[in-house]
């Protein structure tokens, strides 16, 4: 059984348009696999390439060399192979027709994914259950809160039953806990065997439904794995965390080489920064030689990774 | 489900999403009062001249060329849909859909042939007998189907047009002043084809309105029914031709989008 999505070499130039413009390499040489039923998280800042792989996927945009596939069938020469099998949910405002209600806008959808008139009502039901929108299915678009048109974007994207996902960014602007709702009905779709691509900023986002996370930055690769061992890819930026450690003995580390910063904590801790291959054994020899025994080293969480690996620019979205 | 059913239904589920659409933006008043008002204005502006030139036949020339001119008007409106799909995010999916997007046009703005055909019955219905033309009884009923295949070819045209600013949304507007005021001058809407030279009045029956108006205008000159029935054909020609010509780009130019990345997904 093929991938659900596989991405083999792909790079994606954006050619200027005017004189001004710049020539903009959006992907580098991206590959990655996605086997059925993920759910596998796109993190990376803005302009780091993210949309710009959804749209090669969900065939809206050619890319200039290598290859893409969903369930097997090539993005560019058999679209009308993948179009049925993929689903799209933007985050925000827009994908939806606002003058139109609810239900409005899923029986056009179903009927363009070319279901039968009985299947399309049927499932426009089935749908607006599930995501909470029965109610208000004969309301007009534009009276539903940010929340109601994210559910209704995730129903339109489930209309021609998708096997395969692409969520760009979908709980932008959410409030939290409308943002909770939608990561579970993101799991319970898991259920269902349906593969996941979620391009996200949202690190709790991904840390919560992903089984894997793809970071990627200016159109490159950085690091494919799941969000807990993520950690272990940068375990050079280790943390140790102490207690009782005497201000002078903190201090002498706080100048060793590779250690990055030193912080007091509320309770009277400190926590150490190590940045640097080796210097954690360093710091922890220290410790133990002053006689500090309280001592824990923990790996980052997944957005220290992201911070560290992206830098501060990633933070900026 | 056949390939035609299928097709049929996209089509239908189209339009009743256009209509819908369509309702949401008017109720009965706002169209007669913001819409059927201007239509009037519009309508009277261009009779009065022909008043002033205290000519009848101008008059009725005027009144009937500009009446029928709003069908147009209302037709060509359908070259905005790639602009409002655009300005929704729904654009590319539509295209990353199964069904064709020009498949889906072709049926998503069609209420616009209906009302600008009513329109432009309406503004005749009115603005004649404020002008003194009279619409002779039943002859004129044949103006009817002859105003809706104006409406539907001008739609068509209109259609076309879409997919040519598919690509290009800042000129969207540009694009449907430009077409309505070039109707307005090559049609025969205010000037007889006559008056321009042989090439340009045959630039003209290529055009929308053109051949329906002729039509129509023999309706009301009492013309022989072989030429009014030679006129409409012309105008459902036109009609075919306009849409075959949409379909057969249409897709073209959504390919180029998807290699110059024109179809911007929402942001």
């Amino acid at each position: 059984m093929p991938d659900a999505v596989e991405v083999e070499d792909v790079t994606r130039v954006f050619e200027p348009r005017k004189k001004k413009d710049e020539r903009v390499v959006a992907l580098d040489e991206v590959s990655l696999t996605i086997p059925e039923g993920e759910i596998h998280g796109l993190l990376g800042p803005n302009g780091a390439g993210k949309t710009t792989l959804v749209k090669i996927l969900s065939t809206v945009l050619l890319p200039t060399s290598g290859r893409a596939r969903v369930c097997g069938h090539d993005v560019v020469e058999e679209t009308k192979a993948v179009r049925p099998l993929i689903g799209i949910v933007f985050g925000g405002e827009r994908g939806l027709y606002w003058r139109l209600t609810g239900r409005q806008n899923l029986e056009y959808w179903g009927a363009l994914y070319r279901l039968p008139p009985a299947a399309v009502r049927e499932r426009t039901r089935t749908l607006l259950e599930r995501v909470g929108l029965a109610d208000r299915a004969d309301q007009r678009v534009e009276q539903y809160s940010r929340g109601m048109k994210q559910r209704l974007h995730l129903a339109r994207g489930l209309i021609g039953d998708a096997k395969v996902l692409f969520l760009d960014e979908p709980t932008t602007g959410m409030d939290p806990i409308a943002g909770r709702e939608f990561r579970t009905l993101i799991g319970e779709l898991k259920g269902e065997g349906r593969t996941i691509l979620l391009a996200t900023h949202d690190m709790v986002e991904a840390e919560t439904v992903c089984d894997r996370v793809t970071l990627i930055d200016r159109g490159k690769i950085i690091a494919t794995e799941s969000p807990r061992s993520l950690g272990h890819v940068i375990s050079r930026f280790q943390r140790v965390d102490v207690e009782g450690a005497p201000e002078p003995v903190l201090g002498r580390i706080a100048a060793l080489e590779g250690v990055s910063a030193v912080t007091r904590t509320e309770d009277g801790g400190a926590r150490i920064e190590v940045s640097e291959e080796g210097a954690t054994a360093e710091v922890l020899r220290r410790l133990v030689d002053a006689g500090v025994t309280s001592v824990r080293t923990s790996l980052p969480s997944l957005e220290e990774v992201y911070v560290q690996l992206i830098g501060e620019r990633g933070l900026e979205v | 489900m056949t390939r035609v059913a299928v097709t049929l239904n996209v089509m239908r589920n189209a339009f009743r999403a256009g209509l819908a659409d369509y309702r949401a933006i008017f109720t009965w008043k706002s169209w007669l009062a913001g819409w059927y008002l201007r239509v009037i204005a519009q309508v009277a502006f261009f009779a009065l001249i022909g008043e002033r030139l205290e000519d009848d036949e101008k008059t009725m020339y005027l009144l009937v060329g500009n009446s029928i001119m709003i069908a147009a008007v209302v037709g060509v409106f359908s070259l905005n849909m790639t602009t409002s799909e655009r300005g929704a995010g729904t654009l590319p999916l539509l295209v990353a859909s199964p069904s064709s997007p020009v498949v889906v046009f072709s049926a998503r703005g069609a209420y616009l042939a209906v009302d600008g055909a009513l329109s432009a019955l309406a503004a005749l219905a009115v603005a004649g007998p404020m002008f003194g033309v009279s619409l002779p009884w039943p002859d004129v009923l044949a103006v009817v189907p002859l105003t809706g295949l104006v409406a539907v070819a001008s739609y068509c045209f209109g259609t076309f047009l879409a997919g040519l600013v598919f690509r290009f949304r800042s000129v969207n507007n540009l694009v449907v002043v430009t077409t309505h005021v070039s109707l307005m001058a090559a049609c025969g809407v205010n000037v007889p084809l006559s008056f321009y030279p042989e090439p340009l009045e045959w630039l003209s029956r290529l055009l929308p309105l053109t051949n329906g108006l002729l039509g129509i205008r023999g309706v009301f000159g009492g013309a022989d029914p072989t030429t009014i029935l030679g006129d409409a054909a012309l105008e459902a020609a036109v009609a075919v031709a306009w849409m075959t010509v949409a379909l057969a780009t249409f897709n073209r130019l959504a390919a180029r989008g998807r290699r110059d990345g024109s179809l911007e997904f929402a942001s």
